[in-house]
């Protein structure tokens, strides 16, 4: 796709272009640009220098075009370079947007203005092998004198320039569009246009409605294949056993996850007046224009611990740093030139552990992407071979466990290697999928969900956890209702899958990149809606509901749910006291002993809680607090550097949690205002700063707002606020 | 999430998948404390056999060696989680170093042998010695003469999570005993064991209790731990996962069956999104908690050192940000912007919200399709486990259980649309069932793995790479039918791959490395590589068979090599017998321009020929459209159309 490209826009700026027809709110040159400027964003998106563009202007008011201008030829009136062909880049984006606007004139040839952007492409490079393109867009009100086209379309096919005329309002009976009431004279001139193209060898004729429609059908960026390995595939080992079987394979990218792009991080240059971009603020205020971006970097800075210095940490210069690894929490140094002795040295190869059946596999315990494996190009015993392998794999009903190293040196992985024998897509070949290694799997452990294990070791077929037969009846017909399988037939009457992978869209790629080019294109126009296409796979087809709404209905009735209300927690007491799998109620024995007076430092969350738990009044639970307070702030005020700040920040984190469950937020907000101030006033002996902003606000412990507890009367802003 | 450096590393990036519950306010860290009960009889060897499988160790040394196994385990796939060693019950008692003055008088009988810390290369050292060399210079398995008080061993667990690993998001405290009632009729002994472990439940740690029993006497949980074990509260439903009590016997030795029961816990059971609602249909949603039971461990990457000091120091880094003339940008200058021709473009914060939204956490099933019906190379990326919970909808439990049997009975899955995380790109996903339906069925495809229903992440279009290659299928032949005996014969174990088996080399020489560098002993030069394929038994196998095929490949190769010079021959007269096209997604066909390509000479030379014909669908309809002609119909419609083309305009 590098190929190089020089495209020349020819665009009717006549006066009938700045009406509105057909029913439309736009003027007829604002819908047709919708195509041309996405067109062209699309190019300044690619910042390619080889993919070139140039605009030609026709009914513009002006006249300036080089046929024009050497005052020989006549009928190039009223045409207009607008820009020459160059690359597109935002800056030239802009300067013709200024310019495209509908004149008040008519009357120029659409033809002679082709023409002057065939002599454009014809001009620019001549040398080089370029794909060279122009781009006619009228609303065929223009007159076009119809006796040279011949002529003119020999040009266009001797220098192998495509010529696409997409016509506003045009006729195009396979489209399935027809003007009511068109008037003779863009008849004709709709039929010259369309002779025209007949007669070049390259050649498009289109009406705008589609080509506006199919803006919204996402466009992929096409990647060139990564042949990923060039070299043999092995049964055995070659070097030692000369029974081994090796066959020469390429392998390709069949999968690679495709992201969205990502934005950079930026500041406003306020001191910059050189480019001018008119964007809004935050307030929605235009009066920022004049202002430019620019990039930030990242600078790092290196800290050791060094209890002489303040605050515990010192700065140390890059330069008396060496590499090295962690074991556990002892470091290892290493100088630069050891650093590849941990590294598991690999030699490239590709070669098969051994076999197992198809069944024994589940596609959910793949890693990634997948590969494709082919023969090398006219390589007979591989080709022979590779096909052998494959088939055989597929009549044995097996797949292939395969170790891969994909270059020297690079990492061992273990690929499973599935035939496709190619019966129906005309492709043979071998797909991979990347498997787990030992260390790459977490052992949890669940509940079974078939039966019920009771704490004393019964089993159990009913319970409430499990489906009756009722509800079970009712899954397995709501789950054949809605098939996507048949959901259509196609041409020949063969079933068609619903939502096949390959027409669904990454709806955020898309998203923005129509966000983006959209706000490049015109900066002061809102975001619109997703295009539809985006969101099609989001919810099942109204289609299936409609037939499955009976199965529905009787899943729902067998199925029983109860949403849980959103406070289930009251206060005092009301909580389910927690027990012991005896059941032993500890809270019993707590009350045998005195009521605890105060929170001891070291056993300060249990006993927090304790104290809470059998609270009767709010006077215990503010006294509870009040001590916890004191906690956190003496382990604060204690802390050399950050040691005690995990604590502080954990105390804290439970005082919050606790008394959001009491609904007493304002408890909580209260004591965190003065917290800060004393934090950063140096009240609690020292720099505090760090535990404010890493563990308290960092950690999610900031003011209690009226969102997460409507009984509290601080707002969303005023906790942000408060946290700077 | 703002913490520092360090956890954005390990929790962010691209990957993003350890992304935090929604307002932790706890670290996503795990300590673990073994508590080893060191009683006589846990001390006592096993009876001497002749069998080279039967046990060896007694009860202590095979849990120290548990404890040794998980602690370098941990060191590889969990290097920030902590974890330590408490002995109790024995002669000596120790806390810290620096409170020598109150040994003895604090936690009597105590012995903390390792702290509760990152670990070491010391303290992997310390207990290596103490369990493979038998070295207790020190004499620490040493059992008590008095009975230990349980209530101290709890209390001063405690301290040590207190202290140590405060804010974690997951203590633990591994208890291994082999006595199933400690304080026999003392009351008063047992309530302040429970009080104590009520206090360890409020602190939030998880006592897992590790029983082992000798005889083939089951260990009695109802006469003291009952009242010392809490269900996980992370545990909604009423079912247990229950207490395994470890034994030797059945051909297991009594240290296999701790590190089995040991090792299911090695990772504490973290969610990756809860409370997901889980909509089946209009008007029925459930609630999922969704796990990552699938991780690709790799090694650390490498740190800075300061070697300025007496001992070498990990150097912490901080970044500032700064604009292009080198001043600090204030985190309210910040913003974030694309890249588009050069420059930048800009959306407000709500705005970039907005587009990011397209719709709320959800899990939604738009249908269901017969799992076949999954092309075998649409996959992307690891899937992702749910299971289901009752703390949104009462009754999740069951309709998950009706859906994931009827999913596994018919061979189905759902196909749904899925957001994370507020703000998570949408993805599509296949909902796949675990496990089996059949008790008996040990054989279950993925024991290692839990039975309920998994995410399986489906390719977007986007994600698909067109390969304009050509790989036309061939017939099968003799040579398939010698191969399919030769792949039946190399079957892997038990007919299936368990990835147990199977360590990644580079993890385990990477560590190893690292292990004896830290410890100042010799760099090993080799090890074994469980990936590497059996050779030997391979060629001992199916050498012979191998041998054969070869020959016959040679031979066949010879003749196509003969057959397709000759086919070349007459071809070069024949220019329009152009290469096919593999099959492509659609959206990339419109691109390709193979038969764009051919010349309107080209053209009329294959119509006169009569050779239009043997060009693809593909291929004609990319002709058609570069003339500007419908795509639409059948193979013949299109000929037609491109028939009547040529005879009117070449």
């Amino acid at each position: 796709m590098a190929d190089k490209e020089s495209t020349v826009y020819v665009v009717d700026l006549g006066e009938s272009m700045a009406d509105c027809h057909n029913g439309r709110v736009e003027s007829d040159l604002d819908f047709g640009m919708r195509y041309v400027w996405d067109k062209i964003s699309n190019t300044v998106a690619a910042s390619r220098k080889t993919w070139t563009i140039g605009f030609v202007g026709f009914n513009t008011d002006e006249t300036d075009n080089d046929l024009a201008n050497g005052g020989e030829l006549e009928g190039y009136d009223n045409i207009s370079v607008m820009q020459p062909i160059g690359p597109m880049s935002m800056t030239e984006l802009r300067e013709l947007r200024s310019k495209v606007q509908p004149s008040r004139s008519y009357g120029a040839d659409p033809v002679s203005a082709a023409v002057v952007a065939l002599h454009m492409v014809q001009q620019y490079n001549p040398k080089h092998k370029i794909k060279r393109r122009v781009i006619l867009v009228t609303n065929g009100e223009s007159s076009i004198d119809d006796e040279e086209l011949d002529d003119i379309a020999a040009k266009f096919n001797e220098f192998n320039v495509e010529l696409i005329v997409i016509g506003i309002d045009f006729d195009d009976p396979e489209y399935g569009f027809k003007e009511e009431d068109k008037s003779t004279n863009k008849k004709n001139n709709e039929k010259a246009l369309r002779q025209l193209v007949d007669k070049c060898n390259d050649g498009v004729f289109g009406t705008m409605q589609q080509a506006v429609d199919e803006l919204s059908i996402p466009r992929i960026k096409p990647v060139r294949p990564f042949k990923a390995y060039d070299g043999p595939l092995t049964l055995g080992d070659p070097d030692k056993y000369p029974s081994a079987i090796s066959f020469h394979v390429e392998r390709y990218y069949k999968t690679k996850r495709a992201s969205p792009p990502s934005a950079s991080t930026v500041v406003v240059n306020n001191n910059g007046f050189s480019q001018s971009q008119a964007f809004k603020d935050e307030d929605g205020d235009s009066d920022m224009g004049g202002a430019e971006f620019s990039g930030v970097k990242q600078m790092r800075t290196y800290k050791v611990n060094d209890p002489d210095a303040p605050g515990g940490k010192r700065d140390v210069d890059f330069e008396e740093l060496a590499k090295g690894y962690q074991y556990g929490r002892t470091v290892v140094p290493f100088g630069e030139s050891d650093l590849s002795i941990t590294k598991y040295s690999t030699k490239k190869s590709f070669t098969i552990i051994g076999f197992i059946p198809f069944d024994s596999y589940n596609p959910f315990i793949n890693m990634g992407e997948t590969g494709l494996i082919v023969p090398q190009k006219m390589n007979e015993e591989a080709e022979l071979g590779l096909s052998a392998f494959i088939h055989a794999l597929y009549e044995a009903d097996s797949y292939a466990v395969a170790r891969y190293v994909q270059k020297d040196e690079a990492p061992v992985q273990i690929l499973l290697l599935k035939p496709n024998t190619g019966l129906e897509d005309e492709f043979e070949c071998l797909y991979d999928v990347p498997l787990p290694f030992a260390e790459d799997i977490r052992s949890y452990q669940f509940p079974p969900l078939d039966k019920v294990l009771t704490v004393s070791g019964n089993v159990l077929k009913e319970h409430r956890l499990l489906p009756n037969d009722d509800l079970k009846d009712a899954m397995s017909d709501f789950v054949d209702a809605m098939d996507l399988s048949n959901y259509d037939v196609d041409e020949d009457g063969k079933p068609v899958d619903y939502a096949p992978v390959d027409e669904v869209y990454n709806p955020i790629i898309h998203r923005m990149n129509q966000a983006i080019r959209a706000r490049a294109i015109d900066p002061d126009s809102p975001i619109g809606p997703p295009a539809e296409i985006l969101l099609r796979y989001s919810k099942p087809p109204k289609k299936l509901l409609e037939k499955a709404k009976h199965e529905i209905g009787n899943l729902i009735d067998a199925a029983e749910l109860k949403k849980v209300p959103e406070k289930a927690k009251g206060r005092f007491g009301k909580k389910d006291a927690v027990k012991p799998l005896s059941g032993l109620d500890i809270d019993s024995l707590l009350g045998g002993q005195p009521k605890r007076a105060a929170i001891s430092s070291e056993n300060a969350i249990p006993e927090f809680k304790q104290m809470l738990n059998a609270a009767e009044d709010d006077e215990t639970i503010e006294k509870a607090v009040k001590q916890m307070g004191e906690i956190v702030r003496k382990l604060i005020k204690d802390s050399f550097a950050d040691v005690f700040y995990s604590r502080a920040a954990e105390n804290l984190g439970v005082m919050r949690e606790e008394l959001l469950g009491f609904e007493m937020p304002m408890l909580y907000n209260k004591f965190l205002r003065a917290l800060k101030k004393s934090l950063l006033s140096g009240e609690l002996d020292g720099d505090r700063r760090e535990m404010w902003y890493k563990h308290i606000i960092g950690g999610g412990l900031g003011l209690i707002t009226k969102e997460e507890l409507d009984v509290s009367d601080v707002t969303e802003e005023e906790a942000k606020a408060f946290a700077k | 999430m703002a913490w520092g450096d360090d956890e954005e590393r390990r929790f962010g990036g691209e990957e993003e998948e350890e992304e935090l519950d929604e307002n932790d306010y706890k670290t996503q860290k795990d300590a673990v404390l073994f508590a080893i009960d060191v009683s006589s009889s846990m001390l006592q060897p096993p009876p001497s056999s002749d069998d080279k499988k039967s046990d060896k160790d007694s009860a202590v040394t095979a849990a120290l060696k548990c404890a040794h196994s998980f602690m370098q385990q941990r060191i590889i796939a969990q290097p920030k989680d902590m974890m330590g060693i408490l002995l109790f019950g024995t002669e000596k008692s120790k806390f810290r170093d620096e409170t020598g003055s109150r040994s003895g008088s604090g936690y009597p009988h105590c012995y903390l042998f390792t702290d509760l810390d990152v670990p070491a290369a010391e303290d992997v050292k310390k207990l290596r010695e103490l369990v493979e060399e038998g070295d207790d210079a020190d004499e620490v398995l040493v059992p008590s003469k008095e009975p230990v008080l349980m209530s101290n061993v709890l209390f001063c667990a405690n301290q040590i999570f207190t202290t140590n690993a405060a804010n974690f998001g997951s203590r633990r405290l591994f208890i291994i005993t082999d006595n199933e009632n400690p304080h026999g009729n003392d009351k008063q002994a047992k309530s302040s064991a429970a009080v104590r472990a009520k206090d360890l439940y409020d602190l939030g740690v998880t006592i897992e209790l590790f029983p082992v029993s000798r005889a083939k006497k089951p260990f009695d949980l109802s006469k003291f731990y009952d009242d010392i074990v809490y269900r996980s509260p992370a545990e909604e439903s009423d079912t247990s996962e229950g207490v395994k009590t470890s034994r030797s016997g059945d051909g297991l030795t009594l240290l296999n069956s701790l590190i089995s029961n040991i090792n299911s816990k090695q990772t504490p059971k973290r969610s990756y999104f809860s409370k997901m609602p889980f909509e089946l249909a209009p008007g029925l949603t459930i609630t999922v908690k969704g796990y990552m039971p699938l991780h690709q461990q790799k090694p650390a990457r490498t740190c800075y050192v300061w070697l300025g000091g007496e001992q070498a120091q990990l150097a912490q880094s901080e970044t500032t940000k700064v604009d292009s003339e080198a001043r600090t940008v204030e985190k309210s200058e910040i913003k974030k912007a694309y890249k588009f021709g050069g420059e930048y473009i800009y959306f407000t914060p709500e705005e970039a919200k907005s587009l990011k939204e397209l719709d709320t956490k959800v899990l939604r099933i738009i249908g269901f399709k017969p799992l076949a019906n999954i092309p075998m190379w649409a996959s992307v990326k690891k899937s992702t486990f749910i299971f289901p919970s009752e703390d949104g909808y009462v009754g999740s439990t069951r309709v998950f259980s009706a859906l994931w049997q009827k999913l596994l009975t018919s061979k189905k899955v759902g196909i749904a649309w899925f957001v994370a995380r507020k703000n998570a790109n949408p993805v599509m996903v296949a909902v796949i069932p675990s496990g089996s339906l059949n008790d008996e069925d040990e054989d279950s495809t993925a024991p290692y793995l839990p039975a309920g229903l998994w995410l399986y992440p489906l390719p977007f279009a986007d994600d698909i790479r067109s390969v304009e290659i050509k790989a036309p299928p061939k017939p099968a032949d003799e040579l398939t039918d010698k191969m399919r005996e030769i792949i039946q014969n190399l079957q892997l174990p038990k007919a299936t791959y368990n990835p147990l088996k199977y360590p990644n080399p580079a993890l385990q020489w990477h560590y190893k490395i690292l292990q004896a560098m830290a410890l100042d002993e010799d760099v090993p030069d080799a090890m074994e590589d469980l990936t590497v394929p059996k050779y030997k038994q391979i060629d001992k196998r199916v050498g012979g068979y191998l041998a054969e095929w070869k020959e016959e490949l040679a031979d066949k190769a010879k003749e196509f090599m003969q057959l397709r010079a000759t086919k070349r021959e007459l071809e070069d007269d024949d220019t329009e017998e152009r290469p096919r096209l593999a099959k492509r997604p659609k959206a990339a066909a419109a691109a390709g321009s193979t038969g764009g390509q051919m010349s309107n000479a080209e053209l009329k030379a294959a119509w006169e020929n009569d050779t239009l014909k043997k060009l693809t669908v593909a291929v004609l309809k990319d002709i058609l459209t570069s003339k500007g002609i419908s795509t639409t119909g059948k193979k013949a419609d299109l000929l037609e159309r491109l028939e009547q083309w040529i005879e009117e305009h070449a």
